[in-house]
């Protein structure tokens, strides 16, 4: 095997063939598979002298581009000046790629960009004073720590359960979210109809003309979800305006749930069709309607 | 879209151009050399040495064989793209704000600086186009502005007319052989600081984009030097481009640098701003750079545009689907009137 010529940075753990002699792992192999695709399989040790086996599964494709034969000549240049001693390809020192940038044309892309700092905004607001509630007692502790945790079954089973998993999805709707749900505990701030006290709090919330009507809410999506992901997957079926993933401030991580708003509510409808249920990243997907909000 | 970040000058950017391929981007900055990069990938092609000051302008011939470059240490210098040897230097009397190539490659001009009791003027140079052969040294025609010095002029369509933009914010149409001043108009407000800071053609350079300091950009005639479009921003301009392919332009500003230490970047306005080329309306902003943008330029396939900001560094931007799918409701109807005809 040679395994010197075709070594990629990933390998650079290996142990050397020398070693892998003396140790007695099996040798590397790499089998190609029916559907084109190349599995190799590498064996190592790893830090506590347990032999680790490394499947990786590779499909190599071939992008072809026509180009202007002069622009084909150009690029055959040699290099020179600073760059004369840079290998082929683009220099570390002097080439970087930059964070992902969404730019999507848009007549009212104003009111877009005000839309999606509100509702990140109120969000934040929403958490800030929200309080730990078990599912069985209401009590203000974490079910699992709930003294009636053997006793009793929880207390309106999918009411509540639905509630703490989208109870932030929720509030930039309006206050409907919480309040609507009948005989659930109510949190003081939403007491006596989620009046004055509150208003403060939604930053404008009555102001929301989002066009709700062909908007999805998209929960139970991976943590490891990117927007654009959802944007590719959701814009097969029409034109997306607008993708909102709530994503963790701290750490980035998506935390399970989006809004996308299509143009056409038919656009939406069959989305909502296709893509309740849809498998993405190991979890099922679940699609429905946001909810209009309640005034 | 993922913008790739260029880190080839130490100092603020003050140009870019595209070849007319759109594969080759060539940058200059404060700093003395002039970078080429590969557009697609924003490896770079290499570094051209010679000049002994800021670098303000570069501009690549239609053939992309040879670029030109002015810069403040009162050069011009041609240079082969392919090597990076310089072929010729022109000596001027002052520095040399803005050098372009009319659209043969036959000839050169250049805009010198008003300083040191010298009046700013524009010189056209003749260029042997072989990359081997002999440079001529004479200046075929110069062109003195005596009321208003100007700071960027350019070849109309069939090197018939330059145009150039002046520093209180008009623009003037001369006789590209005779020299002769033809036309003058004041096509930004005169009354504030009104710079015309840039000025790019459209492909076929009927007609032209003018950034200003005046927070507007306008779109004007070649021909009769009449505003089109304004497209009316909320900061300084420093940059217009068209972009071809699809109809927008794109604008960039931002603070004064000498301000920008004293307010944070979301204030300072540091965005290409997309117009609508017909509408004038702006349809959004692309982010990124960490100081006003000094220059744009687009890809002359209407595949991406490239920015460069007083941060020193140049973004190159590869369009994605959404911005070639975007399209005025209107627009959408008339096309699909088209293909029921």
């Amino acid at each position: 095997m040679s395994k010197t010529a075709n070594r990629d940075w990933a390998d650079d753990e290996d142990l050397d063939d020398t070693v892998a002699a003396t140790t007695g792992l099996p040798p590397n192999t790499s089998t190609t598979n029916k559907d084109g695709t190349k599995t190799i399989i590498t064996y190592s040790l790893n830090e506590d002298g347990k032999k680790v086996k490394t499947s990786r599964r590779i499909r190599f494709t071939v992008h072809k581009e026509v180009v202007n034969p002069r622009v084909a000549e150009r690029k055959q240049w040699t290099k020179f000046g600073l760059s004369a001693k840079d290998g082929p390809g683009p220099a570390a020192d002097t080439t970087s790629v930059g964070e992902n940038i969404i730019f999507r044309p848009s007549t009212n892309w104003r009111k877009d960009a005000k839309e999606e700092k509100t509702e990140a905004g109120s969000m934040k607001d929403k958490l800030k004073d929200k309080k730990v509630k078990c599912r069985i007692c209401n009590g203000e502790h974490f079910t699992a720590r709930c003294p009636f945790k053997d006793t009793m079954a929880p207390v309106g089973e999918e009411g509540g359960a639905a509630d703490v998993s989208t109870g932030g999805a929720d509030a930039p709707e309006g206050p409907g979210g919480l309040g609507a749900v009948k005989g659930s505990y109510v949190p003081p701030h939403m007491r006596n109809g989620g009046g004055a006290s509150a208003a403060g709090d939604r930053m404008g919330g009555g102001k929301f003309e989002r066009d709700d009507l062909a908007t999805l809410r998209v929960t139970n999506v991976s943590e490891m979800a990117e927007e654009q992901e959802l944007r590719d997957m959701f814009e097969r079926f029409g034109r997306v305006t607008r993708v909102f993933l709530a994503k963790d401030r701290e750490t980035g991580m998506a935390k399970g749930f989006a809004f996308i708003s299509y143009q056409e509510r038919t656009d939406a409808a069959k989305a909502c069709e296709k893509m309740d249920g849809y498998g993405f990243k190991h979890l099922i997907l679940r699609v429905e309607f946001a909810k209009k909000a309640a005034s | 879209m993922r913008p790739i970040l260029l880190q080839g000058h130490e100092r603020a950017l003050t140009q870019i151009r595209y070849s007319r391929d759109g594969d080759l981007l060539f940058s200059t900055a404060k700093d003395q050399h002039i970078c080429a990069w590969y557009a697609h990938n924003g490896e770079r092609l290499g570094t051209y040495h010679g000049h002994q000051g800021a670098l303000w302008t570069v501009d690549p011939n239609p053939q992309t064989t040879l670029i030109a470059s002015g810069a403040a240490d009162n050069t011009v210098r041609l240079w082969n793209i392919q090597t990076g040897k310089c072929l010729k230097v022109w000596d001027f009397d002052t520095a040399v704000k803005r050098v372009e190539f009319n659209e043969d490659g036959s000839k050169l001009l250049a805009v010198t600086e008003q300083r040191m009791g010298f009046l700013g003027t524009i010189v056209v140079l003749d260029v042997n186009q072989d990359v081997d052969g002999e440079q001529n040294g004479e200046k075929v025609l110069t062109i003195q502005c005596d009321e208003s010095k100007a700071t960027v002029a350019g070849w109309s369509y069939l090197s018939k007319y330059i145009v150039a933009g002046h520093e209180n914010g008009s623009v003037s149409q001369y006789d590209a052989k005779s020299g002769e001043q033809l036309d003058n108009v004041q096509v930004h407000d005169m009354d504030i600081a009104s710079q015309v800071t840039d000025l790019q053609w459209s492909a076929d350079r009927t007609y032209f984009i003018t950034a200003s300091k005046d927070k507007t950009a306008k779109l004007i005639n070649a021909e009769n030097l009449v505003v089109l479009k304004t497209y009316v921003a909320d900061t300084p301009l420093n940059s217009a481009v068209i972009t071809p392919r699809k109809e927008f332009v794109i604008l960039g500003g931002g603070q004064a640098a000498m301000d920008v230490t004293t307010t944070s970047t979301r204030q300072g306005k540091f965005e290409a701003r997309f117009y609508h080329k017909i509408f004038e309306e702006e349809i959004g902003r692309v982010r990124g750079h960490f100081g006003p943008l000094n220059t744009v330029a687009a890809d002359p396939t209407g595949k991406g545009y490239a920015s460069g900001g007083e941060d020193g560094y140049v973004r190159v931007h590869q369009f994605d689907k959404g911005y070639f799918d975007f399209s005025y409701e209107v627009e959408r109807q008339a096309k699909q009137q088209q293909l029921q005809q």
